[in-house]
Order: C-alpha cells, then structure tokens, then sequence
C-alpha cells in the first residue's frame, strides 16, 4: 500500500533554534496514527509543516507516493490535508457556515452556502454530528467549535486529518466520542494524525504511533507490542549528563499554600485545592503536562492573579493572600516567569532600566524625585558581568536584542539581587541551550545552598528530577502526587499523564 | 520653510514595471540615525503633499513662501501672535502626551478644556475669592473642571472596562452642548446678549509680558512643560510610566502600581487640558466663547504625536503647528481658502509620519 504521508529527513530552525532535526514520519491510508512526545519536543512544529504554515529547512515530503513542495495552507488543501490546530483557526464573530466558507470558497456566498448545506447534508451521516451552523462560532461550546473546525476539513475533501492535542481541551466523554468519530473516518479509507501526549488514548485508539522527542522522530510502533511503561521510557527519554546534587540543609516552610484555589467571578477553575509547602534549603520540584493550572499557580504567586480561596503564607507565617507583587518581592520573593518577554522583561526598554526596577523601591536608583539612571547603569554593568550576559553591546540597548538564554541571564541577574528567601523558578531553561541551562541550574541551586526555598514548575521532566529535592505532580488544577528524591522516573511520568 | 519646494523637485522617479517584485521584510533594528531619517522623509512627503494641494487651491509657490516664512518671521507682531496661538497648543499637547505616556487614549481633550473653561469663567463670574488670587484659584478651578470630565471616562474604564477612546470623544458632544447650554441661557453677555460670556475683569486675565501681545500665558506653558518634563523623564513616577507603557503585565509583575500610575497620567492628562482652556479664555479672548476649544483636541493629539510624547519636543512641534494655525488663518482671509485647510494639512503630515513607522519596522526589497 502507498503511504499517505511520508516525510523524510524533515529539519527546521528558529532563529538559530534547532525545533526539528532530521525527522522522519510515514503514515499510511486507513489508520489513526499518534505522533507522542513531550511539550517542545516538535510534534505540532512538525505538523505545521504538513500543514504548509511553516517551510520546512531540509528535508522531503510525499503524499501519496508523490514528491510535493507545500508552500502553504492553499497547497495542503490542494493535496487533501486538513489540519486541527491546537488553538482553533476561527474567526469568533463568524457563524460556523461563515467559517466553513471562508476556509473553502465556491465562489459567491449563497452559492457556498448551498453547496456547503449539500455537502453536510451528505457528511451528517457519516459522522454523526450536527453544528448549529447560524451561530457565532465563538458562543458555541469548545467541543462544538472543535466540530467546526472538523467540518470545515471535510467539506475541504480532505483525505489526510491532523488533530493536534484534541481532547486536550474535552471532557472524557467528548474525547471518547471524537476518538470513535477519527477511527471512523480511518475506516473509511482516511488517514489520521493524532498529535497527544495522553497514552491513554494511544493505546486504545491508534493503529500505530510515533514518538518525538527534542526534534527527531526516535521510534514507530503499534501500540499492542509496548506496554504503558515502556511507550512512557520512550516519550520522556533518559537523564542528561547533568548531575543531581541533593539539598544538605533543609529549614522550615518558606513558602505555604492552603487549599488554595483559582477562578470566581465567572472565571474558569483552573487549579483547585492545591496545598504544598516548600521548605529553606530545598527545591521544589513540580512537574505536569503543560496546560494543567501551572501558569495559574504561578500568577497567583506573582500576586498579579487572585485566589478565589485558600491562604499563601511566607516564612513565620507571614500572610501573602491578598498582597501586591511590590509587596511579596519586598518580603523576598523572586519570580522566573516562563515567558520572559511577557512576564519578565520590557523588551521596548533598556538593559539597565530593566534590571534597576527590580530594586526600585530601594532609593538606590535615586528618590521618588529623581531617578539616578547613572547609578542604575553601574549597577546593571556590574550585574551583567557578574551574571555572564552575553550580547550587550551597551546597556542602553533594549532588551529584546537579547537572545533568550541572555535574556533569561538578565532575569536571574535581577531577581537573584535582592537575596531572595522564595523564588517561582517556571520553566527556567525553556528555549536555552544546554549549557545555558546548566548555568541556570547552578544558579539556582547555589540560591538553594544560600538557604533559599526554590518552587521550580517545569514540564520538563529531565530538568524536575534532575534538580528536584522532592516532586509534585499536577493534573488538571490539583496536586495530585507528591514523591521524594530520588524519584522513580516511570511512576513521576506515569503520574503525569495518568490523570489526564 | 524650504523643505516642500526642494522635495516636489527631488520627486522619486517612477518605479519600472519589469518583472522585478518587491518584497516585505521585518528588521530587527533599526539605528537612531535610520529612524530620524525616515521620519523626516515622512514629515517631507506630507509637508509635499500640503504645498501640491494649496497650490491646486490657487496659492502659488511663492505665496506660499511669502505668508510661511517672510509674513511670519519679517515684523515682530506676526512672530508674537504665533507665540500667542502656541500657548494654548503647547498645553493641549502636553495634556494628549502624558495620557499617551501610559497608553490611555484621551480624545476628549476639547470636553475637557470646555469644562477648564467654566470652572474658570464660574470663577470669574461670580468674583470668588480675594482679587489678589482671583487668577490662581482660576487656574485650580481649571484644572480641576478637566480633570473632573476626564474622571468619568476614567472610572467607566476602570470598573467597566469602556473602551476611553469612544467614552472621552462622545463627552466631547455633552460638553460642547452644555457650554451652549450655558452661553445661550444664564451666563450669556448681558450687554450684548451675543451667546458668549461676559468679558473677564482686569483681574481675571493673565496679563502681557510687555511684548507685543504675548501675555503670561506663554510662559506659564513653558512652565507646565518643564513640569512635565521632570515628571515623565526624571521622576521614578516617570520611570514607571516607560514600564507601563512598554509592558503593562510585566510592570505589574514587578510591582509597579500600574492601576494608580495609570488614573494619575489620565488624571494629570485632563487637567492639563482644563489648563488649556483656562489658557485661551483668560489668555486670548477674555472670556468664554462658544468654539473657543474648536481644533485643539486633534491638535493636541496630534503635537504629542510628532513629538514622541517628550514635553521638550512638545515645545517645538507647537510652535510649528502655531505658525500653520496663523498662516492658515491669512491664507483664509487672503486667498479664500476654507479654513479647514489647516487641519488637512495636519492630517496629512500625521498620516505620512506615521505611515513612515513602517519603514522603521520593516524594509522593502526589490528582487529580480
């Protein structure tokens, strides 16, 4: 049998980041096919490419045995390739018919609009479903608007279906509905790509899986000839050269959450009852598939999200619930955020200024009268040189020309300032090369021996068990395993996704 | 001003249509010398523009040059009637750059100044408080009256999320008919009964510096743009408004008071314009007429624009747009050219200069 898809030797870079090395993939008519890997393994990179939103570096792509170039969405579309983004491609304000038209144009609306009613008139029986197709794609449920997006690769024609990360954002019931619905399409003749991290619905559901992991494709198999521990090993990989070095001296509680919980006031519950202490002296290490309340968590730390309930407390039992990030940074928390160029750094602004606000409360900058941007500037080339950020060509410069190890260096060199007794290190190294990332782990265990309590959330399994003095695992908003290291790898990961 | 003629003559020649095409590319810098040339290319090409369209109107090149340059700079009145027009201008432009400063788009600088304007005149009106600081508590009444119109907006975007774009324009409308309101009912003239109020005592008006008709109005501005300048360029207050205005998350996270940096720009912002107000009635007319503020809001707006929203590059950018309001107004008198030809000219030096941001950010390359 030809193969529906065949890539071969596929690479791709960013701006000097290495996302897809060398990968390989063949998916063939008929099946439902998983492409498994961790966050930033490549997997949606990869799709993408098929997809023709990104071109790929080197490489080659067949569709039905026929070499292809797919210069873009249109040209996929073309080749019968359909594609469920992760985050819906919907205009909100459009009706579902609106949508469905703008991705298929037959020329003239009302010309579209019957030649889509015939056309899902015809697919209604195949696929079970029906979409209110009048209203405003953005009041319809998320699993509706996920229907949306399915129709709208089927009323393309589509013969080869990506869906990346599907039931990610479903309920049980949802996702055992839609799993049925893409082995139905599969039997029908329908290749389909099912981009996960959820093992559960791999071996239930595919025919046949790849896994990804840092950019290469390392291993095809059927689900039937590994069992869960197994396909786990391969997801997430085996420890890199980097050495544990466990906490000597651990001190009572720094940081203390009671039942703390997110959303009210209409907002989504995404982290519920969590309860967790972190002592002076150790790392904490929590680790969880991204999207399962992390990035809550941490801006209910950074004090710029409330709780809806529960009490966050510092060393002596210090209340910290409702108080101001200017607060909390004055009773020595230092925060890591995950993206630095949301949360940590005003990339329009200089070097200097971005490291003086750090301590502007202090009066060492200059009074509330007058800024002493002199002394902001020593202070920063001191810190820079201390912290080895490469790149600064003056400290002048704003700091988005930084790259995002150095970016991430001037973070560290900020927060690390004050002597922090509590730092949120989230996702630390993400984007860094891996001595970049071994600096960073040096710093933070250096501010750990220093008798700081480090709360350190990563989806990067490696890097918790590599730092981590004890481990959290969270799953849909809670704290759902706690382990002390060192920790058994297979039970951290099979913690991680078993409650997915 | 030779600027224009010289860039009608260096007109680029138009591109061939050969098989070449042109490609959009984004840069990742861009030095200061390559951003104060391509602005100045933008400033050039709508200035260009402004000369094509008036002398389509009738005004020859040399007319132009004859009421820009040698009517404006040759007698000592000209010069000081465009210093007079620039107070009010200078202040309306610092009002539009604070608010800018931290992303809070004040349009209704003119509702502010009109609501400036009869807290003042009320003032003035009912003679309150000691003669010897009739003008001073004038002047607090001012800012105050715009401060005041622009708290509405303010609250409407903090507890409700209004958008104060659409909020502070519409109040526009509320103030304008409730200035006629006032000018066609109980404070009109009484001894003229026209619909503005009655003049201003001796006491009530800011008094000439003894040049010409330059009156303190001009320095207090001056003043005002010094304040400001400290304010947003050496105090930490200013220090948080870069942060605000660059990453308000990330000045959040850190802990600047994004919230209380924002109302106090917004705040500040409308109570320059109340200034600007106050400035024009006490200043200029004399008393409070009914289209006294017409023109300054985008103006103003368009000042602090230009200008990058620094107080000292205010300074400059109003007295340029002084010289525009008054050789508009002879080329109005002399050449029959409708008066709103100065506010076209404006919208186009702003389109052209913003349009020119583009290059900044990207590169055209052409490829065979």
């Amino acid at each position: 049998m030809t193969s529906a898809l065949e890539l071969s030797g596929i690479s791709k870079s960013f701006d000097g980041f290495r996302a897809i090395a060398a990968a390989d993939l063949e998916v063939r008519s008929g099946e439902v096919h998983a492409l498994l890997g961790e966050n930033g393994a490549g997997k949606s990179s990869l799709m993408n490419i098929v997809a023709g939103l990104y071109a790929p570096d080197e490489g080659s792509i067949r569709v039905q045995g026929r070499p292809v170039r797919i210069a873009g969405p249109l040209d996929a579309r073309r080749l019968g390739i359909g594609m469920v983004h992760q985050h819906y491609k919907l205009v909100k304000s459009f009706s579902a018919l609106e949508n469905i038209l703008l991705a298929n144009p037959k020329g003239g609306f009302a010309r579209g609009r019957a030649a889509i009613d015939t056309a899902l008139a015809r697919l209604a029986d195949r696929i079970g479903f029906t979409v209110d197709l009048t209203k405003p794609v953005g009041a319809l449920s998320i699993a509706e608007q996920q229907r949306v997006e399915i129709l709208k690769m089927l009323v393309g024609g589509a013969r080869l279906l990506i869906l990346d990360e599907p039931t990610a954002v479903l309920t049980d019931m949802e996702a055992e509905r839609l799993l049925a619905l893409l082995r139905h399409l599969a039997s029908e003749g329908a290749a389909v790509i099912l981009v996960t991290h959820k093992l559960g619905d791999v071996m239930r559901h595919a025919d046949r899986l790849t896994v990804m992991r840092n950019g290469k494709t390392i291993a095809t198999a059927s689900p039937g000839t590994l069992n869960a521990g197994e396909l786990t090993k391969l997801v997430v990989g085996t420890t890199t050269t980097e050495c544990a070095v466990p906490a000597q001296n651990v001190g009572g509680p720094v940081l203390s959450l009671t039942g703390v919980s997110s959303g009210g006031n209409g907002r989504r519950e995404t982290l519920s009852d969590v309860t967790m202490r972190i002592c002076s002296g150790e790392i904490y290490g929590l680790a969880g598939v991204g999207g399962n309340g992390q990035t809550e968590l941490a801006e209910i730390l950074m004090g710029v999200v409330t709780t809806a309930s529960g009490r966050i407390t510092l060393e002596d039992a210090v209340d910290i619930t409702d108080a101001t990030p200017k607060t909390r940074r004055a009773r020595g928390l230092a925060v890591i955020p995950a993206d630095r160029h949301s949360y940590g750094l005003a990339g329009e602004l200089s070097i200097a200024d971005n490291y003086a606000i750090g301590d502007v409360y202090s009066g060492k900058y200059g009074g509330v009268l007058r800024m002493k941007s002199s002394a902001a500037q020593t202070a920063a080339g001191a810190a820079v040189a201390a912290h080895d950020v490469q790149g600064v060509r003056s400290l002048a410069h704003k700091a988005a020309l930084l790259s995002g190890g150095n970016a991430q260096k001037l973070v560290i060199a900020r927060e690390f300032a004050g002597a922090p007794r509590v730092i949120l290190a989230h996702s630390p190294s993400r984007g860094l090369d891996v001595r970049a990332a071994a600096a960073v782990h040096a710093r933070l265990r250096a501010a750990r021996d220093g008798g700081a309590g480090i709360l350190l959330i990563s989806e990067d399994l490696d890097e918790i068990l590599l730092l981590a003095d004890r481990i959290g695992v969270m799953s849909s908003g809670r704290l759902v395993a706690e382990f002390a290291a060192p920790a058994d790898r297979q039970a951290v990961g099979e913690a991680m996704v078993s409650h997915g | 001003m030779a600027e224009p003629l010289a860039a009608l003559d260096a007109a680029p020649p138009a591109p061939s249509r050969q098989s070449s095409r042109m490609t959009v590319e984004i840069r990742q810098t861009s030095p200061a010398g390559q951003r104060i040339l391509i602005r100045g290319a933008g400033l050039l090409i709508g200035l260009a523009i402004s000369v094509a369209i008036l002398a389509w109107a009738g005004v020859g090149l040399g007319n132009l040059a004859n009421e820009f340059i040698y009517a404006i700079f040759s007698d000592s009145r000209s010069v000081a009637s465009v210093l007079v027009q620039m107070a009010p201008l200078l202040i309306a432009g610092l009002a539009a750059c604070v608010a800018f400063r931290v992303r809070f788009w004040n349009i209704g600088i003119e509702g502010q100044m009109i609501f400036g304007s009869i807290a003042a005149t009320l003032v003035a009106i009912t003679d309150f408080g000691p003669p010897a600081l009739r003008l001073v508590v004038m002047l607090m009444a001012a800012a105050l009256g715009g401060m005041g119109w622009i708290f509405v907006p303010v609250a409407l975007k903090l507890k409700l999320g209004i958008s104060e774009v659409v909020s502070t324009l519409l109040l526009n409308y509320v103030a304008l008919n409730f200035l006629l309101h006032l000018l066609y009912g109980s404070w009109q003239d009484p001894k003229s009964s026209f619909p503005h109020s009655e003049q201003y005592d001796a006491i009530e008006r800011l008094s000439p510096i003894g040049w010409e008709n330059v009156t303190l109005a001009l320095p207090l501005a001056l003043l005002l743009a010094l304040i400001l300048w400290w304010a947003l360029n050496i105090s930490r207050f200013g220090f948080f408004t870069r942060f605000v205005h660059a990453n308000p998350k990330m000045a959040k996270a850190i802990g600047i008071p994004v919230l209380g940096v924002t109302c106090a720009a917004a705040l500040l912002s409308g109570a320059l314009a109340g200034v600007a107000g106050f400035a024009i009635s006490a200043g200029i007319e004399y008393r409070m007429t009914q289209s006294f503020f017409f023109g300054y809001g985008f103006s103003g707006i368009l000042i602090a624009f230009l200008a990058r929203n620094n107080p000292i590059g205010v300074i400059v950018v109003a007295f340029f747009v002084a010289i525009l309001f008054v050789a508009g107004q002879s080329l109005q008198v002399f050449y029959q050219i409708p008066g709103a030809i100065v506010q076209l000219i404006q919208a186009i030096v702003v389109i052209s200069v913003a349009a020119a941001e583009f290059f900044i950010r990207h590169r055209l390359k052409w490829t065979k």
